[in-house]
């Protein structure tokens, strides 16, 4: 499979089919929840994002764009060199968090409940080929 | 699950009528949204234990969000009556600070972007009262650019100064427990049972026979349940047990302290340990008749400024004057709330007991007499969660007054 450059409409598609396939409703603990990533100084000076959407447990929705992402019940808003690092394995989604390199906004109580479901998620994205 | 609110509970709260009654009055002063950070302000909103640094923001209408320490959170949420959607938590994350959770809230979910914030300042002499630090101020302010900071910490102070049905309930059972712990102690202590005994090992037992009666925690931050004995008896009002042993011929002082649904239950009571001296005798009937005249004129219209009279007058009278401390009582409410009596504050002496304060019905305060001659090596203590009424008090401890000897 050749590189898919990073949030791009054939990345964001690759991405929704893995998680389908890969991600159990009972892996995913059954959750409803959504997350907007919100990738700052991205290449060209832009701002985009990465949305997912989970109901039941099931993915339904991954969105990628510029501009103003759909709402969602967390935000998490970093640099695009931090996701990137996050995504090739190269910095925990932890340890950004927890050095500032990220921010969280939403119900931290609650989203400390779907951190492992989280870490499954971002495991499935890291393992597209992509170009960043 | 969050705890469902029974009118029929003996020990019922109506916090959401609480709530109701604080944005009455942030509305009445132009209070657009309150952050609270006080333990006793979390006690009385959210009628749950937080004893890590925590906020509650209080918005013109609808229920508060309350934002602990991370590793508190879902506990909090599974004891209080707020929504779990209305229990927050910070921690160290980006964005998830403390300044960030709350002003995020405030901006974001709330909506508010500019106005008039109330907020809790002042000093205690309770270390963990809980106004906002002056990093906490400054950074608040910063990230809260265009509000109005006003400080507002009387409007809970005035709310909570009657005490409802359901805490007086509380208080009266807290205190029940209390004499539990007196029981045990008494029995531990009679026939010879003091010998080789600690002031430590006496305030576990007491502890012990507390948490059986369903205490959940001896709550006093100086110390949890005081003890002293000998000369330590006359060193203060403040004694955390030590190892020192319980002598023949000495005072003992114990201060039990229990809390129950967050009512703090506080009792003190001394002995003599035999045999006693005639001199330790007048002391000891001195202090008795000290604190049953006290208790006597308690009433509704009464003040603490007449009441630290009357004590000192009738202590004068029996030539004890010297070794009473000139004042009788401390504040007492919901976990978090011991400090001062009365919700003014005077700017000529701030943040103490206004001794101008009238009371009214159903305030409660905790009668406390301290009675120290160090250099004869003794003193007595007294305190007991009273609740005004209309022509008198009612004494909350059941336990006898009296300094009894024992051997």
């Amino acid at each position: 499979m050749s590189l898919l450059a990073y949030l791009s409409p054939s990345w964001r598609d690759e991405a929704l089919k893995r998680l389908q396939s890969e991600l159990t409703p009972e892996k995913m603990n059954n959750v409803t929840t959504s997350m907007s990533n919100i990738y700052k100084n991205c290449p060209g000076g832009s701002e985009q994002f990465l949305f997912v959407e989970c109901k039941d447990g099931k993915v339904t929705r991954v969105e990628t764009g510029s501009g103003e992402p759909p709402q969602a019940e967390f935000r998490i808003i970093g640099d695009y060199e931090t996701f990137a690092r996050i995504s090739r394995a190269e910095l925990g989604a932890q340890k950004a968090l927890m050095t500032g390199k990220l921010k969280l906004k939403g119900n931290l109580a609650r989203a400390l409940k779907l951190a492992a479901v989280a870490d499954r998620l971002n495991k499935v994205l890291a393992k597209i080929p992509t170009q960043y | 699950m969050p705890r469902i609110l029974d009118p029929n509970d003996k020990y019922y709260i109506d916090n959401p009528g609480r709530v109701k009654a604080i944005q009455a009055e942030m509305a009445r002063r132009g209070i657009d949204v309150y952050l609270g950070s006080r333990i006793r302000t979390m006690s009385f909103v959210l009628d749950t234990f937080c004893p890590w640094r925590s906020y509650v923001i209080i918005p013109p209408e609808g229920q508060p969000v309350f934002f602990t320490f991370v590793v508190d959170a879902l506990r909090i949420a599974d004891e209080t009556w707020l929504d779990p959607d209305h229990v927050r938590a910070y921690g160290p994350m980006g964005g998830m600070d403390q300044v960030s959770a709350v002003a995020d809230y405030i901006r974001e979910e709330l909506g508010i972007q500019k106005g008039r914030l109330g907020f809790e300042d002042g000093i205690s002499t309770y270390t963990a009262e809980g106004n906002l630090s002056h990093w906490e101020y400054t950074h608040f302010k910063d990230a809260l650019d265009g509000f109005e900071w006003v400080n507002s910490h009387d409007i809970v102070d005035a709310l909570s100064l009657i005490k409802d049905r359901g805490t007086i309930e509380r208080f009266r059972t807290a205190s029940l427990i209390v004499d539990e712990g007196h029981k045990a102690a008494r029995a531990a202590l009679t026939n010879g049972g003091y010998k080789g005994m600690t002031e430590t090992v006496i305030a576990g037992i007491a502890a012990s026979a507390m948490r059986r009666a369903g205490s959940v925690s001896e709550w006093n931050f100086a110390g949890l349940n005081e003890i002293a004995s000998g000369y330590r008896t006359g060193l203060g009002a403040c004694t955390p047990p030590t190892t020192k042993e319980i002598g023949a011929g000495e005072p003992l002082m114990l201060d039990f302290h229990a809390m129950f649904k967050l009512a703090l239950g506080d009792h003190s009571h001394n002995y003599l340990i035999g045999p006693a001296t005639r001199r330790q005798r007048w002391h000891a009937d001195n202090f008795v008749a000290i604190v049953q005249t006290v208790i006597d004129h308690y009433r509704a219209g009464t003040t603490p400024g007449t009441l630290a009279a009357i004590m000192m007058d009738f202590a004068e009278s029996r030539g004890c004057g010297d070794f009473i401390q000139p004042a009788c009582e401390h504040g007492i409410g919901l976990f978090g709330d011991e400090w001062r009596i009365g919700a003014v504050v005077n700017p000529a002496l701030p943040y103490w007991t206004d001794q101008d304060h009238v009371y009214r019905e159903n305030e409660m305060v905790v009668c406390a007499m301290q009675y120290a001659a160090p250099e004869e090596n003794i003193g007595f203590r007294y305190e007991n969660d009273i609740v005004i009424t209309k022509d008198g008090c009612e004494v909350l401890s059941k336990y006898p007054l009296g300094i009894e000897e024992i051997s």
